[in-house]
């Protein structure tokens, strides 16, 4: 193993390099593109056995990146935000195909007005889709995600998207941890699946009627209460051979005998974890969940969790229109019933600034809010 | 062409049970160019009626592996799976995407086009009934001037967007037409098409009874009507050299027009129109 | 509960000849006559595959035909005829 300075995209390119993907596709959008740029230098030196087919549009790239895993090789796919609502007819109808494709994001504002700044939206948007969703909170995590990815993708039969803000992660460096490739050859072993196969022919997609659509996306939703499990068994396996896990679902931070709590995805925590330490210096009992896995929704890890706590403020840096923070409303949610004060808040849209300040004055504002008035009030406007 | 129809296999690898209406061109198309591609083959189909007709459900025609793609997808799906096909070192295996005249020129254009300038190592093969028969037959790039579809009842202003120089235009491999109405002709060139390392374009004629208001029996003959008029052009490129496979007899073009109830609205003008600048194309004077 | 369905959509290949599509819909089906000269163009202009030969004889095989006449339209013979299937009385829609 090996510790370099690496951006968030070029860890999501060593990610795809150890899982020693087949095929690659990919259409450049900012901020996603240097990882794509990194994987082809691998590939041009020689360094990666892949096949790079140079389509023409966001939407052809995950068209080839399924066609390639349906004829049984392992592929990887980057983008954010148009790039990605560009291709959400693929994004459906992969996970409908159940193909275990793994697409890194690197999370960008959506138009309009049009933004290339850092924020969960475009994420938010596919989270209909059937893909199961991790955020990372810094480059290690995006590395080591990337490789759990596939094992998670190729166990539950699911796409996986690894999401990690643009900027914020994909242009920063940070120390990582590269693994040995023997040892995760050894955690990821080829798992070739034909599905279109001349030796064994089969019709894939026919129409399909009434009287089966619904049955095969309850077979489809099986898989991503299954994949609850599998993250987690994943996560773990992957500690054990390397040292981290993240902690598979969420993860509890400070959590013994906090009564104020902070829940949020992405590189929003790191922040976090920090303010928690100062806070619990102070003598204040905080503490921190971050959702790792946030499709599938881990309702049952964040009940058991939270039971115990007075005052849960959530943050998200998305806006459900209509609803508000996707994180937020899905937590109230989970916990329905339980006798706790939930403060849901909207940040860092479209890059706006989430550093330690920020976070301690949302702590703050969240101490002296008895009950929002909206499903999540916005902060720093 | 030098096969006659004994010589080809009798194997049907797609189309028995299909669920086509009775006398669907497009069935044909696809019966005759299984004869030349063999079971070593994979299709994609985008959204279409060849898509919807290959099967349902649990079922299929298909006898090789088929996928029936998103509308606009098929050529990128087809890179993709010729990619995987490489990187995992097995040969002598056709990518085959077959899309209706929208999935060719109008919604599947940019995958097509992409496709091509990459040379991939491919198929494309464009069934063309010049409507957008599977949604019920409305208008599209593919649909000739005057003809009357589900909304436009008035029938077509523009011209149709000529794909064949489009395709060619882009320095492929292998370029040709082809109509149902000569199966041999059509299996030659999809023979051709096999033996391409880069990418081929194949264009076939394969008209809807329905919608172009005409007797289902009538579906091989105005395939024909359309070729021996000149109105349909039989010929090939190959590796940029430009071969007619066959000379039209060069019958009016009424003959092949006005029978067809999607051309009711035609005026002689209109036909003589027609008549003058398929005469000005073949050179044969005004 | 739900099906028990494969995991990707899929299909059997070939498994719409076990329940061709459209053979109920035939209100008429060819006859072919011993002026047949085995040109075999209706093997290939026949859209499901209904005419095969064997022996140098051509088979119909009705459970996939439709109807639809193309064999007996194109038919340079003239050996094919299609005999409607039911020629009785007829109602308002005859």
């Amino acid at each position: 193993m090996s510790t370099i300075l690496l951006t968030g995209s070029d860890a999501a390119a060593y990610g795809a390099k150890l899982a020693r993907i087949e095929v690659i596709a990919y259409y450049p959008i900012t901020p996603a593109f240097p990882a794509m740029e990194r994987i082809s230098k691998f590939i041009d030196d020689g360094e990666l056995n892949t096949r790079f087919v140079r389509v023409e549009c966001d939407h052809s790239a995950l068209a080839a990146a399924l066609g390639a895993s349906l004829a049984g090789s392992r592929t990887f796919t980057v983008t954010n935000s148009q790039g990605l609502l560009y291709m959400t007819e693929v994004v459906y109808h992969t996970a409908g195909l159940r193909q275990p494709v793994v697409m890194a994001v690197a999370n960008r504002a959506l138009s309009a007005p049009h933004s290339r700044f850092p924020e969960q939206g475009d994420a938010i948007s596919q989270g209909a889709s059937g893909w199961i969703q991790l955020f990372c909170e810094n480059n290690q995590e995006v590395l080591d995600n990337m490789l759990q990815a596939f094992k998670i993708a190729e166990t539950v039969r699911l796409p996986v998207m690894v999401n990690y803000e643009g900027y914020i992660q994909s242009h920063t460096l940070e120390e990582v941890e590269i693994p040995n490739q023997e040892k995760i050859d050894q955690f990821l072993p080829l798992n070739r699946v034909r599905t279109l196969d001349v030796e064994n022919p089969q019709g894939v997609n026919t129409v399909a009627s009434p009287e089966f659509y619904m049955d095969y996306k309850f077979n489809q939703n099986q898989a991503m209460e299954q994949a609850k499990t599998v993250i987690k068994s994943v996560a773990t396996d992957y500690g054990k051979e390397f040292g981290r896990d993240w902690s598979g679902l969420i993860e509890a931070y400070q959590m013994e005998d906090a009564e104020h709590v902070f829940v949020a995805m992405g590189s929003m925590i790191s922040d976090a974890r920090i303010v928690v330490d100062e806070l619990r210096k102070q003598g204040q009992k905080v503490g921190l969940i971050k959702v790792r896995a946030w499709r599938p929704f881990p309702a049952e890890a964040l009940r058991e969790a939270l039971k115990k706590v007075q005052l849960i403020t959530v943050c998200d840096k998305n806006i459900v229109h209509g609803l508000g923070g996707a994180l937020g409303t899905e937590l109230k949610a989970a916990l329905y019933g339980q006798a706790v004060r939930i403060n849901s808040y909207i940040l860092g849209l479209g890059g706006r600034n989430v550093s330690t300040e920020e976070i301690k004055k949302v702590l703050e504002l969240s101490e002296k809010t008895a009950k929002q008035t909206t499903a999540s009030e916005w902060f720093g406007l | 062409m030098a096969q006659s129809i004994a010589d080809l296999p009798k194997e049907d690898l797609f189309g028995q049970g299909n669920a086509g209406c009775g006398g669907c061109g497009a069935a044909v198309a696809g019966r005759q160019a299984m004869k030349a591609l063999g079971s070593r083959t994979i299709m994609t189909i985008p959204a279409s009626c060849m898509a919807t007709l290959g099967g349902s459900n649990l079922k299929t025609t298909w006898q090789i592996p088929f996928y029936h793609t998103l509308f606009e997808i098929a050529p990128a799906v087809s890179s993709g799976i010729r990619a995987a096909l490489e990187v995992q070192g097995i040969e002598d295996v056709n990518v085959v995407s077959w899309a209706g005249d929208a999935g060719t020129a109008d919604i599947g254009f940019q995958s097509l086009s992409g496709a091509a300038e990459r040379n991939e190592h491919m198929i494309h093969v464009c069934y063309d009934n010049e409507m957008y028969m599977n949604t019920g037959g409305q208008t599209g790039s593919q649909t000739p001037m005057y003809a009357i579809t589900s909304n436009m009842t008035k029938g077509k202003q523009g011209k149709k967007k000529n794909m064949l120089t489009i395709m060619e235009a882009h320095g492929i491999d292998y370029v040709a037409s082809a109509s149902i109405a000569y199966p041999l002709d059509l299996i030659a060139k999809f023979k051709k098409a096999a033996a391409k390392l880069g990418f081929s374009y194949i264009h076939i004629l394969a008209p809807c009874h329905r919608g172009w208001q005409v007797p289902p029996e009538k579906t091989i003959e105005f395939a024909r009507l359309a070729v021996e008029s000149g109105l349909f052009e039989l010929f090939e490129v190959d590796e940029g050299k430009r071969t007619r496979t066959l000379e039209p007899t060069f019958i009016p073009v009424e003959e092949y027009l006005l029978p067809q109830g999607r051309f009711k609205g035609l005026t002689q003008e209109a036909i003589q129109g027609i008549q003058a600048s398929l005469n000005k194309h073949y050179g044969r004077g005004e | 509960m739900a099906k028990n369905l494969p995991v990707v959509p899929t299909a059997k290949a070939g498994s719409l000849m076990e329940t061709p599509t459209g053979i109920t819909w035939r209100l008429q089906y060819p006859v072919i006559s011993e002026t047949c000269n085995m040109c075999l163009d209706c093997t290939l202009f026949c859209p499901d595959g209904a005419i095969d030969r064997k022996n140098r004889k051509l088979v119909l095989n009705l459970s996939l035909c439709k109807g639809c006449g193309i064999c007996a339209n194109e038919c340079k013979e003239n050996a094919i005829q299609m005999i409607p299937e039911y020629s009785g009385v007829r109602g308002v829609f005859g």
